[in-house]
């Protein structure tokens, strides 16, 4: 079941109406069922191993917690968070390799691990207490608008949350449309453009390959956006806030500040559970610490979309780019903060170079292969000599309709996502007389639903899967 | 020596805060955290850790680290490190 079925529309509206009259105390118990119930949709077996896991940490965190000597509690939370790292590494070298059949990934392993070395890690560092309710932590880790792609929250975060008293579904009913709108609408018009190109990297025009280094990152922007929109709006439904993924990511002025607004519960993830432990390890190594840190944590964001070169490439590409960024940063402030004329040249160029970097780097994660990958940015210099027919090609592969609306879409998503109406409408509504406000919500949330249920029946017939729902 | 007392070890982690992150006019509040300081993040956090250790002599462990949530802590943490480390 898909965040883009009917099938799921009726699953997650049924679970609300016994939400709704639900008591408090069972409330926790009930997500955990649905969500359960979710997931064996998906694959049986895979739930059975989501459920060991489960169980392991929650002991781990009981014996971390418990346990009066630091010694043995550091042994107990390091032995499990490599339990729980080999069990995710298996998957992912298990899907590549042809001796395991190429064994099929457990829906959300990725993302649900992640939620379970947290959990181990801070109560060993004194974070957070453990949890004395199996069945509340099992519903934290299963959480099924969180199961498919994230947002990685935190323990701590979800469980203060715990049991919800309010469900909030005037917030997150648009906020579901609003994701299917951008996965429909826009990624589903632009995926055929996108799969001509990467399908075709050897043989490729140069405005072809322009397309591919400019569009992918926009497309993936939106289709992984899209897929954290409604998994949040769904979870809000149920009164859960969700930590955010994205802010404006191609707004960056420099590749650190990309990693601040992309994916950001995953890299946020990466900087307190692998990136700070190793830059303390390494800290008397001055510089040198600091470069291998960056290097590994970019690695292991690539890798952990999957074990492939293309992936690895990109992690380095990220890595060399982000210490060129911190190498420079000091310089750079002084350059800027001694000439103030410059300062906004240096932030459109920061920009530019920015998205060039994030383009390149995906070339490598989506290209079927590095070499794929090399060919499709060497026919950027390959110019024919007429852009005409070179676009003229492009549009009759990506069909020409779709590719057109796709764009138009992407531009309005961008005048939205920046000038964000729902805060205009927000402040004028407090102004309105109470039968006008309760009008527009509710004429607001029919005509939400209804376009809702118009998305997911066109989503159903084109069936593009999201790229991050693989992970 | 002594561990300082409180206004002094705020005193000095604002210098070492403001050579760090390269800002002349940053002050430092009990409950400053990163989020309160655009220049902080998780790339120099570490940076100030080190400075941090040098200027009062100390070590601190990846797990005193971790659990930090704002710079009152840091002094805390720093006032319990066993005064023969100062």
């Amino acid at each position: 079941m898909t965040f883009t079925s009917v099938q799921f529309l009726v699953f997650t509206s049924a679970t609300l109406v016994l939400y709704r009259f639900c008591p408090l105390r069972f409330r926790a118990a009930l997500l955990l069922v649905a969500s359960y119930l979710f997931y064996w949709t998906w694959s049986p077996l895979a739930a059975a191993g989501m459920a060991a896991a489960t169980l392991l940490a929650f002991l781990a965190g009981k014996s971390v917690q418990g346990e009066d000597s630091p010694h043995r509690a550091k042994i107990t939370a390091t032995v499990v968070i490599c339990l729980l790292t080999a069990y995710l590494a298996f998957f992912k070298i298990a899907a590549v390799l042809p001796r395991f059949g190429r064994l099929a990934l457990p829906l959300g392993l990725s993302y649900y691990t992640f939620k379970l070395m947290s959990y181990v890690m801070d109560i060993y560092w004194g974070k957070i207490e453990r949890q004395r309710d199996l069945f509340a932590f099992a519903a934290y880790v299963a959480f099924f608008p969180q199961i498919v792609a994230g947002p990685i929250q935190r323990p701590g975060q979800f469980m203060d949350q715990l049991p919800p008293k309010k469900t909030a579904i005037s917030m997150g009913v648009p906020r579901i449309a609003w994701g299917l709108a951008k996965k429909v609408l826009i990624a589903g018009n632009l995926a055929a453009a996108i799969a001509y190109v990467f399908g075709n990297a050897g043989s490729l025009h140069t405005v072809e390959a322009l397309a591919a280094l400019y569009l992918f990152p926009l497309y993936m922007y939106v289709d992984f956006s899209a897929l954290t929109d409604i998994a949040i709006g769904v979870a809000l439904l149920f009164g859960i806030e969700s930590p955010e993924n994205f802010n404006r990511p191609f707004t960056a002025s420099s590749i650190s500040d990309y990693w601040r607004r992309w994916h950001m519960s995953l890299t946020t993830w990466l900087a307190d559970y692998v990136f700070t432990p190793l830059r303390m390890a390494t800290r008397s190594a001055g510089k040198a610490g600091l470069a291998f840190s960056i290097t590994v944590n970019m690695v292991a964001i690539g890798l952990w979309h999957g074990v492939a070169w293309g992936y690895l490439v990109f992690g380095l590409i990220h890595a060399a780019a982000l210490i060129a960024d911190s190498f420079t940063v000091r310089w750079r402030t002084r350059l800027f903060n001694a000439n103030p004329r410059l300062d906004a040249w240096g932030k459109l160029f920061g920009v530019l170079i920015t998205f060039h970097v994030v383009g390149v780097a995906l070339v490598f994660f989506r290209a079927p292969s590095v070499m794929e990958a090399l060919a499709l940015l060497r026919h950027i210099f390959l110019f024919s000599g007429s852009v005409n027919a070179e676009l003229a090609h492009l549009f009759a592969m990506a069909g020409a309709r779709a590719f057109l609306a796709g764009l138009v879409g992407l531009a309005v998503m961008e005048l939205v996502e920046r000038y964000r109406p729902d805060r205009w409408w927000a402040r004028l509504e407090v102004a309105l007389p109470w039968w006008l406000r309760r009008l527009a919500a509710t004429t607001g949330t029919v005509l939400m639903l209804a376009g809702i249920f118009i998305l997911l029946v066109r989503a159903e017939r084109e069936a593009t899967p999201f790229l991050y729902q693989i992970f | 020596m002594l561990t300082p007392p409180r206004p002094e070890i705020m005193e000095a982690l604002t210098a070492v805060f403001r050579e760090v992150l390269d800002e002349p006019a940053l002050t430092l509040r009990e409950d400053t955290t990163a989020d309160d300081v655009a220049s902080w993040d998780s790339l120099n956090h570490i940076d100030l850790i080190v400075a941090v250790e040098r200027k009062f002599k100390v070590k601190f462990t990846t797990r005193e680290i971790a659990s930090l949530r704002n710079v009152g802590e840091l002094a805390t943490l720093i006032q319990q490190k066993p005064a023969a480390q100062h």
